[in-house]
């Protein structure tokens, strides 16, 4: 009980924080591809509700910000220049879930643009980016979990349910992927792909690669289970109503090891995040101007950015709650897993 | 009912084993390959309507016998004549229209029946493989099952893992019989249970055993309850048949050290004899 509950809150929580994301055109205040040449690397803006001479406001505002003077990058409140928060205000056009255009956000500024997290090189909204460069990430790690779950299920249970030579060659092909330097590997998958791809197939290839790497874990351990899952009696019994390979696999066997590839999905999935931001750092995953964790951490590569924007430092901070997320989720169902067996084997013995 | 009451003269045996052997390779660290033999020239033979009882200590191939003889496992060498058929060597696709004629029954009814399942699920798998009954004639077939084993038609959408050990060894039972097999194994199918439980349950299969006339492979370790169900005994000890013959004549003149063994570890046996004249 106390454990489905664990379980229940995990759920809830990586359900909001996914949800933040899917639906960032509504929390984002502006378009991430929108440029502001004005203000280029403004840091995180203040947002107020007591002015200068002590006067509460009832709406939050935010100052106008402005260079500094005799300085060309450093900017200042300008203080005589206030600009009320304006909540659900019409903005830029986006589609919400891919397809439902809308123009209605959760916040913005009257007259003004207002920029919570600071912007970039080019002026742009860092928190819009990073609400829409999680929608890239977080489909990259789900896509890629889901392709390697599916290869690591079908190989795993191949080679258990099966045995004999298939076992041995797709054991060594396992420990051969396992063996892979797959950095490098991808470094030379891309080497052999024209200079200029595309976003969309830029990210679809990053995806299929990192899915295709990884089965080599997931496809052991449902190999384990499996190899137990078929000498049980229940399966031996269904052989002897007849049953087929096919069908005692199907309705058997696989059943037996969701847990196992479920506890897995929430391993792998924060995994391959990190792995796209990896690439994407490199710039080996989706190029500019469509945003991605990895992507907006690449500014980081040049030495005057790391010393001096620490904002730009934030996407970095913002998936340390999905990580915890599907770490307790990992966790709290390997739990439920292992309680399911000692559960169903007390039940068992109970004559 | 005894052999002769049941048999004539000519009549043909159902099952016929010859000279079963099945050897299981056994990879040694070391390297060289040791052999392990579980089935060391077995044969023996059962009339159809009768009970022959395969008793011994656990290690000395009763289950893989039952195995073999399920077409779950082919021995290395030997034959087995099934209803005048020769299965012992059969392609995977020829034992999988033998095995329904031949079912099982295992020791534990909490692993043969799947706990994901449902009443409903586990009784209806057996008829929905062979796929020649439509869905009224599988839930006709369920409730009829269920009825015959004695279990209550409302416990068709529970778990398998909330029913009682009797009451899912009575599932066992149901669904082993949804195909109407020529001969039933039971593989230790009363060893799991209660004793009060044992006995209702026995009583259930010498009751099935009179109304369907089945005829049943018992393989237990129990020589008291083998004397109340079986008409013949084979008494196994390393893979080997080393003493066979009446149920009674083995009770009374056991002439193998094993058989020996094994009456002296019946702690019931001062009720058999009552048992054994009804």
């Amino acid at each position: 009980m106390k454990m489905q509950r664990a379980l229940t809150r995990w759920l809830l929580a990586l359900g909001a924080l996914h949800g933040t994301v899917v639906c960032a055109g509504f929390f984002a205040p502006y378009d991430p591809a929108v440029q502001d040449r004005m203000y280029p690397y403004l840091p995180p803006m203040r947002v107020h509700l007591v002015d200068t001479q002590g006067h509460l406001h009832a709406r939050p505002f935010v100052y106008q910000p402005k260079l500094r003077v005799g300085s060309f990058d450093q900017y200042e409140e300008d203080i005589t220049d206030p600009r009320p928060v304006k909540f659900l205000p019409s903005g830029d056009y986006y589609r919400l879930l891919g397809f439902l255009s809308c123009r209605r956000h959760l916040f913005g500024a009257k007259n003004a643009r207002i920029y919570l997290l600071g912007t970039d090189a080019y002026g742009r909204d860092q928190l819009s980016r990073l609400l829409f460069g999680g929608q890239v990430s977080l489909v990259a790690g789900l896509l890629g979990a889901g392709i390697t779950l599916l290869i690591g299920m079908c190989i795993g249970a191949v080679a258990g349910y099966f045995g004999g030579w298939r076992d041995g060659l797709l054991m060594r092909l396992s420990e051969l992927f396992m063996a892979l330097p797959w950095l490098y590997l991808l470094f030379a998958i891309r080497a052999f792909l024209p200079l200029a791809v595309s976003p969309l197939k830029a990210f679809f290839l990053i995806i299929a690669v990192i899915g295709t790497v990884g089965w080599a874990r997931p496809a052991r351990l449902v190999r384990g289970v499996v190899l137990s899952a078929k000498e049980r009696d229940f399966v031996r019994a269904a052989r002897g109503f007849g049953a087929t390979n096919g069908y005692l696999l199907r309705r058997h066997i696989l059943p037996e090891t969701s847990s196992v590839l479920l506890t897995q999905a929430a391993i792998l999935i924060p995994q391959y995040v990190l792995a796209e931001m990896t690439l994407s750092f490199l710039g080996l995953g989706v190029p500019e101007p469509v945003p991605s964790w990895g992507n907006l951490l690449s500014s980081l590569q040049q030495y005057s950015v790391l010393i001096s924007h620490w904002w730009m430092y934030l996407p970095a901070v913002a998936i340390v709650p999905f990580f915890l997320g599907y770490l307790g989720l990992a966790s709290s169902l390997h739990e439920r897993g292992a309680a399911y067996k000692i559960e169903s084997r007390i039940l068992g013995n109970l004559t | 009912m005894k052999v002769e009451a049941t048999i004539g003269k000519n009549m043909q045996p159902l099952l016929r084993v010859e000279n079963l052997v099945k050897r299981y390779a056994k990879q040694s660290l070391a390297g060289t390959p040791e052999e392990f033999l579980a089935l060391d020239g077995v044969s023996f033979t059962v009339f159809p309507g009768t009970t022959l009882a395969v008793v011994g200590e656990s290690g000395s191939g009763k289950s893989t016998l039952a195995a073999c003889l399920a077409c779950l496992e082919s021995p290395t060498a030997g034959s087995i004549w099934f209803a005048g058929r020769e299965i012992a060597k059969l392609e995977e696709r020829a034992s999988r229209q033998i095995r329904p004629q031949i079912q099982v029954i295992f020791q534990d009814p909490a692993s043969s029946l799947n706990p994901r399942w449902s009443v409903m699920e586990v009784l209806a798998e057996p008829l929905i493989l062979q796929r020649k009954f439509t869905r009224e004639e599988i839930d006709r077939g369920i409730s009829s099952l269920l009825e015959r084993v004695g279990l209550s038609p409302d416990i068709v959408e529970r778990s398998p893992t909330e029913l009682s050990g009797g009451q899912r060894q009575r599932l066992a039972i149901a669904r082993a019989l949804a195909l109407e097999p020529k001969l039933l194994i039971l593989d230790e199918a009363l060893s799991a249970l209660d004793c009060s439980v044992q006995a209702q349950i026995a009583n259930l299969l010498v009751e099935l055993q009179g109304s369907l006339e089945m005829t049943y492979l018992f393989i237990t370790h129990d020589l008291a309850m083998a004397a109340h169900l079986a008409d013949e005994i084979a008494v196994m000890d390393r893979g080997r048949i080393v003493e066979q013959g009446q149920a009674q004549k083995i009770l009374k003149q056991p002439e193998q050290e094993t058989t020996r063994q094994l009456l002296a570890a019946v702690p019931r046996l001062t009720l058999v004899p009552p048992l054994l004249e009804q």
